[in-house]
């Protein structure tokens, strides 16, 4: 019988949530250190121009002479908080609409699914040019209408949760010990669907990160020359031929984040999955 | 084991299975070993043993079905052909020589396939389904025009025989069937095994029978093998073991299992659970639980041996237990108290023409069913799926709001909680709690044990300190130190425990269990029933004991209503009504309980 059931152990290689959690790490890093570690990120040298990776450069420099590598590290500062933001803010506001929205059903759940409804319909990204082109950019302004677009897929994620979770006999018992709708909802059902709602917070910062990048590109996040990943990213992609590297290293940053984000949160939701689960 | 007749040489068995060891190579954990057994042509053999024990394990490794990261050793001959090493002789036998029949029998069926269709999966190539599908559906006792429907249109019953049919269409020589009624009815399951064991006479088929219950498989299968803790303890013939046992776990394993026609005083329990295979390693599985281990019983690992009383053996049985001979005859259980009428006093539970019908129901799910329960007394409440008797329970605990008829909790009327004002809710929650069936989600997985049943005291208005705990966790026998655990670390007896503990932790006049038992094994379901009873005597509490199981009622009730599709056909003090049934359908009810006997199923 050897060798027709191979012992294969299924799990998430090793190496992967190693290097994931080692990106998340620089890229923190990267966040909070910049106005130190890369102080003149922003310093021009219209004399050197554009080039490719020359010594002192390695990944050369944009048509200002600014250093690439300096800018995608002083980027990390924009890039991350916004995103931080954006999928925090919609996670609250999921929670808050969701769990009630799953746990009493009827006429509140109705209301709060029609208005997730209405929310999907509405193209994300068009949304926010369209206001941010409205009332006129700005990157508090983006994360503001990012978390308002992405807090309906966090409602419906906790409401199926909760609505799984609702009917369990270990919520009917608590239903019979008398205890508060409110106590249920958050000590009985949250923790149980936390896991949840942490790995799509995740999946949301990971997104958020594309999206605010995405409308730097468009030139309706942060200002026209500030460090940022989108944003350096649609500077320089005039000059694609002359240093490619000033297009490809803050595709590639953006990437690399929000694969190892949703790496990390996959990883991050077995785990705590399978601390509740029986053997 | 049975010499074929006639020939004169002894055949071939249809199956072979010589020292069978699953192991799980990534965490290095033995899970069963030293299995071996052979069945005949024509013979049937029951593997029994509870959860843990490695009976389902046994037979997967045998069909080559394990489950991926285990890892089997031992030689397997099926109908003459060794196919441990070789796969691909496995394959060629797969739904031709060897078949399976499943356990539930609601997921064996593609639900978007009709079932003709599904039984012709299985046929030879070149066989005319035409012709083959309607004579299959003969043989299990369906009508011919069931090929065209969808399984959502079919009952339990009815879908185990097109899992039947479909498992025979490719004319096995050996069927396995894996628990195949647990998920039935009591009168459905004796009407499918009926079936079951027919159609293996008559095919002369080799059959090979997963079950937890003892007497089910000696009154199905022609011989028996308990297993336990990933070894075989005994085997014989069914007649034989029913008869006389010689080893101390099948004792103990039928012992536990409460009879129909009689109420015990205590039913037998053997205290703790099922040990991993591993945890036995070099000794007897069972020496820690058994009261007559001696200390040869933990220094080596006894092999099952032919029986020998007073010098002469025990034709075809074999035991693993070194006293096997000399075992003492087994005290005679004690017979309990029958059931009391209940005291005149004002009931703490009325109801009174209870009626409810789920929107899109065919049926009422409670037509108009009356009841009461007077304090101290424990009133049964007996059924089949679909007799409403949950939904009555749901009603009475509040969780599902009747559409018409009364429930009145210590004389206030509590048909409607949303009707009823914040003081009297909590006045109606005091009165009553309830356990759940399913001991898995009874328990919020989050939360510690501690943290649960500290919430429940709080919640009845007691006190909730450190030692409070303890003294609830000790109530129910359990240790103080399993506050801190998660639900997920716990048995399910122990799981069990605790939501008891969480229900009469404000010590409520009345407890509704809604099937407590039906998903323990027998030993615990032993322990659980007992626990009950001592709670009950303890906290002078009432119960209304919801169970589909007659010979559990039996040994806790004191009168019984007996539901059929939302009404109730009989009611009376429990021994009267199971001794000397009036309605029919009670007697069919009785009629389903397994006997053990040879002939329970003709």
């Amino acid at each position: 019988m050897r060798g027709r059931f191979p012992a294969v152990a299924r799990r998430r290689p090793q190496v992967a949530v190693a290097g994931a959690l080692a990106v998340l790490l620089a890229v923190a890093v990267a966040a909070v250190l910049s106005p130190w570690l890369v102080p003149g990120a922003t310093d021009q040298d219209l004399v050197l121009g554009i080039t490719g990776p020359v010594p002192g450069h390695p990944l050369g420099t944009d048509d200002l002479g600014r250093d690439v590598l300096e800018l995608l590290v002083a980027g990390a500062r924009t890039a991350v908080p916004g995103a931080l933001c954006v999928a925090a803010g919609s996670m609250l506001i999921g929670n808050l609409i969701g769990l009630p929205a799953g746990y009493f059903g009827g006429w509140a759940d109705a209301l709060a699914m029609r208005w997730a409804d209405l929310m999907f319909s509405l193209p994300a990204l068009l949304v926010a040019i369209v206001v941010a082109g409205v009332l006129g950019g700005g990157y508090g302004l983006a994360v503001a209408v990012l978390v308002v677009l992405f807090a309906p897929t966090d409602t419906r994620v906790v409401r199926g949760a909760v609505l799984e979770q609702r009917h369990r006999p270990y919520v009917e018992a608590a239903l019979l010990k008398n205890l508060s709708a409110w106590r249920i909802m958050t000590r009985q059902i949250w923790p149980n669907i936390a896991s949840v709602t942490l790995a799509n917070g995740f999946l949301n910062f990971a997104y958020a990160l594309v999206s605010l990048a995405s409308l730097s590109f468009l030139g309706l996040g942060v200002p026209a020359g500030s460090p940022d990943w989108g944003r350096t990213l649609a500077d320089n992609r005039a000059q694609l031929l002359v240093n490619p590297w000033a297009v490809v290293a803050p595709g590639l940053a953006i990437i690399l984040t929000a694969a190892a984000l949703n790496i990390v949160g996959d990883w991050l939701h077995e785990r705590v999955d399978r601390r509740g689960r029986a053997r | 084991m049975k010499e074929s007749t006639g020939t004169g040489a002894t055949a071939e068995p249809a199956i072979r299975v010589e020292g069978i060891k699953v192991r799980q190579p990534s965490t290095g954990r033995t899970l069963l070993s030293e299995v071996s057994f052979e069945v005949a042509a024509g013979e049937s053999v029951a593997i029994v043993g509870e959860s843990g024990s490695g009976k389902s394990l046994t037979v997967r490794a045998m069909l080559g079905l394990l489950p991926q990261g285990l890892e089997a050793t031992g030689q397997v001959r099926i109908a003459g052909e060794r196919v441990d090493d070789d796969p691909r002789a496995r394959r060629r036998q797969r739904g031709g020589v060897v078949s399976l029949l499943m356990q539930d029998p609601f997921t064996l069926l593609n639900p978007l396939r009709r079932a003709g269709r599904q039984i012709a999966d299985g046929l030879p190539k070149g066989a005319d389904a035409a012709v083959e599908v309607p004579r299959l559906l003969a043989e299990v006792g369906l009508p011919a025009n069931v090929a065209g429907r969808y399984p959502f249109q079919l009952s339990g019953g009815m879908r185990q025989r097109i899992g039947l049919a479909a498992a025979l269409a490719g004319g096995p020589r050996v069927l396995v069937a894996d628990e195949p009624t647990t998920a039935l009815d009591a009168t459905t399951q004796r009407e499918v095994l009926s079936l079951i064991r027919r159609v293996q006479r008559e095919r002369d088929m080799a059959f090979v029978l997963i079950t937890h219950d003892l007497r089910l498989a000696f009154s199905t299968c022609d011989r028996v093998m308990v297993m336990y803790a990933g070894r075989v303890m005994e085997t014989g013939s069914a007649a034989a073991v029913r008869h006389e046992q010689f080893h101390p776990y099948t004792r103990a394993l039928l012992a536990a299992e409460p009879p129909a026609d009689r109420r015990l005083a205590v039913i037998p329990s053997v205290p703790g659970a099922v040990p991993a295979h591993d945890a036995a390693a070099g000794r007897c599985g069972f020496a820690d639980r058994c009261s007559l281990a001696v200390p040869e019983c933990r220094t080596g690992v006894p092999e099952p041996r032919p029986v020998r009383v007073s010098g002469n053996v025990r034709e075809g049985r074999l035991s693993a237990c070194l006293r096997a001979a000399e075992l003492p005859a087994p005290p005679a259980p004690e017979p309990g108290v029958v059931s009391r009428p209940p005291v005149a006093a004002e009931p703490v539970l009325e109801v009174r023409d209870l009626r409810r019908w789920f929107a899109g129901s065919p049926h009422p799910a409670l037509a108009g069913v009356s009841l009461t329960v007077a304090p101290g007394e424990v009133v049964g409440v007996v059924g089949e799926s679909g007799s409403g008797k949950t939904t009555l329970a749901r009603c009475v605990a509040g969780l599902e709001r009747p559409d018409g008829g009364a429930i009145l909790l210590g004389g206030a009327d509590c048909s409607d909680y949303g009707r009823m004002g914040r003081a009297a809710v909590r006045q109606a929650r005091r009165i009553s709690q309830m356990i759940f069936q399913d001991p898995y989600s009874t328990l919020n997985p989050a939360r510690t044990v501690g943290a649960t049943l500290r919430e429940a005291l709080w919640a009845d208005g007691r006190p909730a300190g450190p030692d409070d705990l303890a003294r609830l966790l000790e109530s129910v026998g359990l240790a103080r130190d399993m506050a801190g655990m998660r639900p997920a670390g716990l048995s399910g007896g122990e799981r069990q425990r605790v939501a008891i503990a969480r229900a009469v932790a404000g010590e409520p006049r009345l407890l509704i269990c809604d099937e407590p038992v039906s998903a323990l094994d027998v030993s615990v379901q032993a322990q659980v029933l007992g626990l009950l009873a001592e709670l009950r005597e303890r906290l002078s509490m009432a119960m209304l004991f919801i169970t589909h199981d007659l010979a559990v009622v039996r040994q806790i009730a004191d009168r019984l209503y007996v539901l059929e599709s939302g009404t109730c056909v009989e009611t009376g003090l429990a021994d009267r009504v199971l001794d000397a049934p009036e309605h029919p359908y009670t007697r069919t009810l009785l009629a389903s309980v397994p006997d053990g006997s040879g002939d329970w199923l003709d």
